[in-house]
């Protein structure tokens, strides 16, 4: 599969048509973990975002010299160092963040969209795509944490990044796991929605072309 | 599989193990000290918040204790707080088992180890419940109690901790950590060798 799209639309498909959440269902065990408040949400989604730029950069750049035997131990490897190298910057430069989501960090490295990202495309194409494709993947999976985020704890805290907009709880079981399932499910679902009655998609599942 | 095949998996991984193990040393060597630094910074802030008019809060030499739960000592450290040399008071670290976490406190205590407050550093209590022990409400209460009214109780106070409603778990695990904590300093500084009473009333 050699790579005959523009980079505007590699950023495109990764937060819309191919959006890692919301049409390919994947990696949805932190969407549900970290998203009870919009600031973990964004948070984690640039963590996400650094992580699948540099891993698909290095998968990239080291194509054509890593042997196709060993590529996954490979690939792993190359993500779980990124994923340190976060953690570890986290842990000093953005303690109050670190100490709420220090643990999700870490499982960042079991994520299985920056692994099939690294295998599916990174390392099939050259270095200036596969940063496009990372940073449309990440944006999109950031932009998906925040919608969720959103309502939860809109919903859950009556909160929006901390600062009060409703004074009571209106919807608790919003910010437990339970409220986590049911966002993601009610939002693929009126995405869905949107795509089939205006732009005549076919609806998540079918939709993606790899 | 050929011999070149096998030398080159072979050097593809000690290449990629060495450069990433650079890559790693390299940043924590610039992380490291001020992950360390801040850590410090945090916790001496975090023990100056609990009683305001100290000049200093140091660990005393005999300042490590063991906290048990389920036969499986928990090390935390008491501190003493000093004005113009003298002892003002006490900030004993403790824990308490609560409901999906170990709940992390500081407990202030005057010289004559009378509560002056008490605060949660650390815990993964069930948001929207459980982590009501961190208002000020709960915490509140445990201003001034002594052991006989470090209990937990379901509705009216009486005197004694009110449990938060839905949330009987996560209180109940901070009056007992409360309670560990006061008991292990009472026995400190008495020097008593004896073991004090542990059970709940």
């Amino acid at each position: 599969m050699s790579n005959t799209k523009t980079n505007w639309q590699l950023i495109r498909e990764g937060i819309l048509t191919d959006n890692t959440i919301f049409r390919m269902a994947i990696s949805l065990c932190p969407a549900i973990a970290v998203t009870s408040s919009l600031r973990n949400g964004f948070l984690m989604g640039s963590a996400v975002l650094f992580v699948q730029v540099m891993v698909n950069i290095t998968v990239s750049a080291l194509r054509h010299v890593i042997h196709p035997k060993i590529r996954i131990p490979i690939f792993m490897l190359i993500i779980s160092a990124w994923v340190t190298v976060t953690d570890m910057g986290m842990a000093a430069f953005a303690r109050e963040a670190y100490r709420e989501m220090g643990l999700y960090i870490q499982l960042i490295v079991a994520f299985a969209s920056i692994l099939a990202k690294a295998e599916l495309f990174a390392s099939k194409n050259k270095v200036v795509p596969s940063l496009f494709e990372g940073v449309g993947m990440g944006l999109g999976f950031m932009v998906a944490l925040v919608i969720i985020s959103f309502f939860r704890e809109l919903l859950g805290r009556g909160t929006i990044w901390g600062y009060e907009l409703i004074a009571a709880k209106p919807l608790l079981i919003m910010i437990l796991p339970a409220g986590g399932f049911l966002t993601t499910g009610l939002l693929m679902g009126f995405f869905n929605w949107v795509d089939m009655h205006f732009f005549g998609g076919k609806g998540a599942g079918g939709a993606s072309g790899h | 599989m050929n011999l070149k095949d096998i030398i080159k998996i072979t050097l593809n991984l000690i290449v990629i193990y060495i450069v990433g193990g650079l890559l790693l040393a390299g940043v924590y060597a610039v992380t490291s000290p001020i992950i360390f630094v801040k850590n410090k910074e945090e916790k001496e802030i975090a023990l100056k918040k609990m009683i305001s008019d100290a000049q200093s809060i140091a660990k005393p030499e005999n300042g490590d204790w063991d906290i048990e739960f389920n036969k499986k000592p928990k090390h935390v450290e008491y501190f003493v707080a000093k004005k113009d040399n003298q002892v003002i008071g006490y900030v004993v670290e403790t824990y308490g088992k609560g409901y999906s976490s170990f709940i992390n406190i500081l407990v202030a205590l005057d010289k004559d180890l009378k509560i002056l407050g008490i605060n949660i550093l650390e815990h993964g209590e069930t948001p929207g419940l459980g982590d009501e022990i961190d208002k000020p409400g709960f915490k509140g209460q445990f201003i001034s109690k002594d052991l006989d009214h470090l209990v937990l109780v379901k509705g009216d106070a009486n005197g004694k901790i009110a449990a938060i409603t839905g949330a009987t778990i996560s209180s109940r695990a901070v009056t007992k950590g409360v309670r560990a904590g006061v008991e292990m300093i009472t026995k400190r500084l008495s020097g008593e060798s004896s073991g004090v009473n542990n059970e709940q009333h």
